[in-house]
């Protein structure tokens, strides 16, 4: 197939046929046809308009004045009147100047009644524009602001560094990450146009003017928000507190749903967060084992294995940290979430982090080469704040997904997650470098201690993997709540869009956690078999946790406004 | 690389700024340096849109503000118009199916060698009525003109029909009987206009939003009723909805006719003075008694009682109808059911009246009166030695060139292709293998041809797919003529966007057809579409729908385009149009005469029949089809090259299945499922819902795999296929064997 481009570069190669007869009138059509001249043909409409003409249209749909003291501007959605054609989502979109698929306005269906009153609702909406706006709070760089007279929320595009924490963070799906320039846009309820006295892209364009923007004061918006009512199958109003009013003369049914209610599909799976986090988490565990031991037991003839556990320790930490640059929309830009530290737990767990690398690379440096004697008596110290900013970066990474309100994603839950894999990962990373070290330095020395410990970590390990199996496997008990909760969803990705991913996390979690430590435990201790299952459960146990927190990131449900029906 | 940075580059992208033209902000890199205002190429509400320009091409568009049929607004399809002029799969240039079957690049002159050739082949060893073609409603009023004088006149082709067969053939056979022409009698002002609006198989909301933006500005409070099986967005909005049974519309009509009869809230001296056959037909209607009626539709009485009061009480009743009546096995009778309750009340020719189809393609009312197919020319009768002979006077032709035979409808032709007797077939501008009924049949019998030539800005159609010779159409906006909306407007479409490759405006097309053809110089006078206007002009001269008054496209542009009829006199009357009013918003028969030699309109009706494939208990379920939403049109051919159309309905097949069917049959809500006719099974999810009733299932007709399901049942005046009735099964997919 020839593409339009080489048509176009070339046209005359399709012209010139053998008929030469042939060749005049289509020569000339086509020289027609690519002649535009209706500006010169048609007279010119409104040349000198200066005032918008649509404004006899949506006047009155704009509040008389702007927002006093206390007040902010607002969505109000006249539900009645809004018929579900979309028109507001595509003008947007046009309007707008968004890329192709972009959308800041979405509508929804909700649906329910009885075969007597069946009844059907569209929902159109964008922004809420809330008074405790999430993505502003968990921002680590400052790109939300709330306008402080109008309450908009805008969203500085060139301050933003892709990070998508604000994605994660808002009930109602509102920013959307936009992957070709690396930053989230959203709506801003076309402030450049309302401070001028236009209307809004979605407000001009409805043509039942079902849209319009009125002042509401902030502390009644907040009050309405208290009540937890504000669409049926939309995410709990006292998160963020919206302030889009959606008003109607009509009673919803109690069985009124989004289509898209009983719908579940994984959400993104976050590569780079997987990877970062299960790598973070190993890093620090594998420190913490290690300093443990060098407590536990001192002179045990671990010095050996110092070097190597830190040093892979240390690499694993920085791949971890190299990794999730690449989450980064503008990872150049990463610098700036130091004006986040404030508030947002993202900037803090960049920096604990950061902090971690540091001390983890003085330490390593220092058992490794002649550095050690200058640390002398700081080493210790050292070890302890590498241990200590490793576990405050992992409470940071908790901190994070806990703050989303998602039910995956709770405190307890994923602090028990996240704990877990660092002890599992760090007793894991500790028993393959001692038995490496042990094997490939000094097959003879202190043999008998090394033993007992190595035996000590493989019941850690077991004890440990059973723990965390037992927790993830505990979710799909909601398999059998008759409510339709976010848990049972998880559960039912599971078990559905998400079996194959399950199967392996536990495939990989009871060989690696449970089966060889049973080998191993229970049959022979020669080094060279030593090594090999010591290799094969790291392997298995790191695939293992990449396939949790896989599930973590996919198996979660993200609340959002009533959506239509998916197919 | 500052630490803050407020705005920048990403920030200027998104940029506003002042865009003149009275436009309000517009996004500072694309504004216009002029603009022009253009019908919209989608629909038959046919909203006029303001495209920005810079250098003469299209940037962007918004709605026209002051266009009088969309008033500064547009559904999202009209929105998002230019974007799918850029799609990658628009054919670019002339494809040939080659011998390893596979269709290739060539040049214009061999398209149109090869094209010649293999048509004049059929014709010499088959007789010239073996080649014929299918049009569309989506093409300009002359571009369809010329097909249909090129075909007819200059190919000898006899058989020629449009893919408005499928949408409102209803409509013009029954306005013919009833009123003498196919004239929908009302203006979109009547929809403000109304205290009474009864909404027939008609889910405005979606199908055409802008209409019911319309109806939204009624100052009037109407009683906004809705008669339709499914509880739509439309019936939703409705301040009565009758949820009747699919098919029984026909017996709730009469029934209302007795019931208005029997209490006498009917206009005798209206009825007297204009119109015809009204005894027999109020002794037709009396054993359609209130019982029977509530029987067959389902309907309490009392409620189609107080449906009778509210028609009654209204000062201002109108009817409209569009595909739940069109697409009915009996649909003539049906929407002249509606004609007769609107003649019965004296309920037309006055403001906010009306018996009246809303017609679905933007120019289907264009190939009403000029595609040459069904009628000849101007909505004259081929069959007509008298017509005959005025065309060719006027297209200055030889007489003997105008077939004195009518043209085989859409469902003969296919027919026609399946018995041998039509073996090259010409396809502009529609795709028959998605939207034809019962397609898997129809995907045999394309495949019977000799030759199929499929014309198409797409060549990814399922259509084009087959072809033999695909010819690259330049789409709208990439070409000039007129459309003829819903309420009989002329308006102008143009060239504001370059077409790609060596496509070609189906105009051009059509003229170097002629011209290889040898019979160029038949069409000297068809110079262009601006010419080729006057002489529609000419053709229209006398007729119903006399537009002589129109200078050229110029009066139609400045004027927000023109109904028909407007005359010479009209014109002087109205100072060329100068003022407005007359040019702006006019209805029909304001003087009660019709278009019969009589002047009176007619009452028809005919008893109901049954369904053609009621439930039975192999397939219990009854399948309605029709529209999804509004950001989808027809196949989607176009719709589906835009993201953000895209974006706005599900993705693959869904049916709507009643909670009670969806817990009987074990269906889970968003399961997938199969539905499965005694003519094919295709797959869906199921969104269970009562906004359909329980034993009926909906699809929506956008998905390609629906009419492999679809009954080819049609309605035996208008030859229409009845796409909303026939008997289904549906069942979890799990459930079924591999």
């Amino acid at each position: 197939m020839v593409s339009i481009a080489e048509v176009e570069a070339h046209p005359r190669d399709f012209l010139d046929g053998s008929q030469a007869a042939h060749l005049t009138p289509v020569d000339r059509y086509l020289a027609e046809q690519q002649e535009l001249t209706a500006v010169e043909r048609f007279a010119q409409a409104h040349a000198a308009a200066e005032l918008p003409l649509q404004a006899r249209y949506y006047s009155s749909l704009l509040p008389a004045a702007p927002p006093g003291p206390g007040e902010q501007y607002a969505f109000e959605v006249d539900l009645d009147a809004c018929s579900g054609c979309k028109a507001c989502v595509v003008a947007c979109n046009s309007l707008n100047g968004l890329d192709e698929s972009e959308t800041w306005r979405d509508v929804g269906l909700i649906s329910g009644g009885s075969d007597q009153q069946p009844f059907q609702q569209h929902v159109t909406a964008a922004c809420h524009h809330c008074l405790d706006p999430a993505c502003l709070n968990v921002c680590p760089v400052r790109a939300y602001e709330k306008d402080e007279i109008t309450g908009i929320v805008r969203h500085l595009d060139d301050q933003c560094i892709g990070c998508q924490y604000c994605v994660l963070a808002c009930p109602y799906d509102v920013p959307k990450y936009n992957s070709q320039r690396g930053i989230v846009r959203k709506c801003d309820m076309c402030s450049n146009r309302l401070g001028i006295g236009e209307a809004p892209a979605c407000v001009q364009s409805c043509p039942n003017s079902a849209i319009r923007i009125t002042t509401v004061a902030r502390e009644a918006a907040a009050e309405d928000c208290e009540l937890g009512a504000f669409l049926p199958g939309a995410p709990d109003p006292r998160q963020t507190q919206p302030t889009t009013h959606y008003k109607t003369n009509r009673v919803f049914p109690r069985n009124a749903l989004p289509a898209d209610y009983y719908s579940v599909q994984p959400e993104h799976a976050h590569g780079p967060l997987v990877a970062m986090l299960v790598l973070t988490q190993l890093s620090v565990g594998a420190f913490a084992v290690e300093f443990a031991g060098q407590l536990l037991w001192p002179g045990a003839g671990l010095d050996a294995t110092q070097g190597l556990q830190a040093g892979a320790a240390l690499f694993l930490g920085l791949v971890a940290l190299g990794a999730s640059t690449l989450h980064l929309g503008r990872p150049h830009l990463a610098f700036r979430v130091v004006l986040g530290l404030k508030s947002s737990w993202l900037s803090r767990e960049i920096v604990a982090f950061g902090a971690f690398a540091l001390f983890a690379a003085i330490y390593a440096a220092s058992i490794w080469g002649t550095a050690g004697g200058l640390l002398g008596a700081w080493q210790e110290t050292c070890g302890a704040a590498v241990v200590g900013t490793g576990l405050a970066g992992i409470l940071c990474s908790i901190m994070i997904y806990h703050c989303t309100g998602r039910a995956l994603w709770t405190g307890p839950s994923t602090a028990t997650r996240f704990l877990l894999t660092t002890a599992l990962l760090g007793l894991s990373a500790a028993l393959l470098t001692i038995v490496a070290a042990v094997a490939v330095t000094a097959p003879n020395a202190g043999q008998h201690d090394v033993t007992a410990i190595v035996a000590f970590l493989w019941r850690g390990i077991a004890f440990v993997s059973l723990a965390k199996l037992a927790f993830e496997a505990s979710l799909f008990r909601h398999l059998w709540t008759r409510q339709h909760t976010p848990l049972k969803r998880t559960a039912l990705l599971m078990t559905r869009d998400l079996a194959g991913a399950a199967k392996w996390r536990f495939a990989l979690g009871i060989a690696g956690g449970l089966l060889l430590p049973a080998i191993w435990l229970s049959g022979d201790r020669e080094t060279g078999a030593t090594l090999t299952l010591c290799a094969a459960q790291f392997g298995l146990l790191l695939a293992g946790e990449l396939f949790e927190r896989y599930l973590f990131f996919t198996a979660v449900v993200a609340p959002r406004m009533p959506g239509g029906l998916r197919t | 690389m500052k630490l803050f940075e407020r705005a920048g580059p990403l920030t200027q992208e998104l940029r506003l700024a002042p865009g003149g033209f009275g436009l309000g902000q517009v996004l500072e890199r694309e504004r216009p340096d002029a603009t022009t205002t253009m019908t919209c190429g989608y629909c038959s509400t046919g909203c006029g849109l303001s495209v920005h320009l810079r250098n003469g091409a299209a940037v962007g568009l918004t709605p026209a503000t002051e266009y009088p049929v969309n008033l500064g607004m547009a559904c999202p399809k009209g929105w998002e118009a230019l974007e799918v002029l850029k799609a990658p799969d628009r054919a670019a240039v002339p494809l040939l199916r080659n011998d390893r079957g596979q269709l290739e690049p060539i040049n214009w002159p061999t398209a149109l060698r090869v094209f010649v050739a293999r048509f004049r082949a059929i014709q010499a060893e088959y007789g010239n009525d073996a080649v014929a073609f299918l049009s569309t409603g989506q093409i300009m009023t002359e571009e369809m003109a010329l097909l249909g004088a090129l075909a007819k006149f200059g190919m000898g082709m006899i058989h020629g029909d449009g893919n408005t067969r499928q949408c409102m053939a209803t409509s013009v056979v029954a306005y013919k009987q009833s009123f003498g022409f196919d004239a929908p009698p009302y203006t979109y002002a009547d929809l403000e206009e109304s205290d009474v609006l009864v909404f027939v198989g008609s889910n405005l909301c979606v199908a055409h939003p802008i209409l019911w933006q319309r109806v939204l500005r009624n100052p009037h409070r109407p009683e906004i009723i809705v008669v339709d099986p499914r509880k739509t967005e439309t019936a939703m909005q409705a301040t009565d909805h009758f949820a009747i049974r699919p098919k029984s519309d026909l017996a709730l009509f009469y029934g209302l006719a007795r019931l208005l009869i029997e209490r006498d809230w009917i206009d005798r001296d209206w009825v007297a003075a204009h119109t015809n056959s009204y005894k027999e037909f109020a002794a037709f209607v009396a054993p359609f008694t209130i019982e029977r009626v509530a029987s067959d539709t389902g309907i309490d009485a009392d409620r189609i009682e107080r449906l009778a009061q509210t028609i009654h009480e209204g000062r201002r009743v109108s009817f409209w109808w569009t595909m739940g009546v069109n697409q009915s096995y009996e649909g003539t009778r049906t929407a002249q059911s509606l004609v007769n309750l609107a003649l019965l009340t004296g309920n037309i020719g006055r403001p906010g009246t009306g018996a009246n189809s809303i017609t679905g393609q933007c120019n289907a009312m264009g190939s009403r009166l000029f595609s040459n197919t069904t009628s000849l020319f101007g909505g004259r009768d081929f069959e007509n030695a008298d017509d005959r002979t005025e065309v060719a006077r006027i297209l200055e032709i030889d007489e003997r060139r105008i077939p004195d035979q009518n043209s085989w409808a859409y469902p003969e032709i296919i027919s026609g292709i399946l018995k041998g007797k039509i073996k090259g077939l010409w396809v502009i501008a529609t795709n028959p293998a998605h939207s034809w009924i019962n397609q898997s049949q129809l995907g045999e019998i394309l495949d019977r041809l000799e030759f199929l030539v499929v014309q198409d800005m797409y060549h990814t159609t399922e259509t084009a797919r087959r072809a033999d010779l695909v010819l690259p159409a330049a789409a709208w906006g990439e070409k000039d003529g007129t459309f003829i909306n819903s309420e009989r407007r002329y308006g102008l479409a143009k060239k504001v966007a370059r077409a790609p490759g060596v496509a070609l405006a189906d105009f051009s097309i059509f003229k170097l057809v002629a011209e290889a053809w040898g019979v160029g110089p038949m069409f000297r006078r068809w110079e262009s579409p601006a010419a080729t206007f006057q002489i529609l002009k000419h053709l229209s001269r006398g007729r119903p729908c006399d537009i002589t008054g129109i200078r050229d496209y110029q009066m139609l542009d400045d004027l927000g385009g023109v109904q028909w009829p407007f005359t010479a006199e009209q014109e002087r009357a109205t100072d060329g149009g100068a003022t407005a009013d007359p040019a702006t918003h006019r209805r029909l028969f304001a003087d009660g005469l019709f278009y019969h030699p009589d002047g009176r309109a007619r009452f028809i009706f005919e008893n109901p029949r049954p369904m053609p494939e009621p439930p039975t208990s192999a397939y219990p379920l009854l399948l309605l089809t029709g529209r999804g939403t509004a950001a989808q049109w027809h196949t989607q051919t176009r719709t589906n090259k835009s993201a953000v159309l895209r974006k706005l309905s599900p993705r693959n097949p869904y049916v709507e299945l009643n909670p009670t069917d969806a817990r009987r049959l074990g269906i889970a809500q968003n399961e997938p499922v199969l539905v499965e006719s005694q003519r094919g099974s295709i797959a869906a999810r199921a969104y269970v819902t009562p906004v359909v009733a329980a034993g009926q299932v909906f699809i929506p007709m956008h998905y390609e795999t629906v009419n492999q399901l679809t009954d080819a049942v049609f309605d035996p005046y208008s030859r229409q296929p009845s796409y909303k009735a026939c008997a289904v099964r549906v069942r979890r997919a799990s459930a079924c064997p591999p």
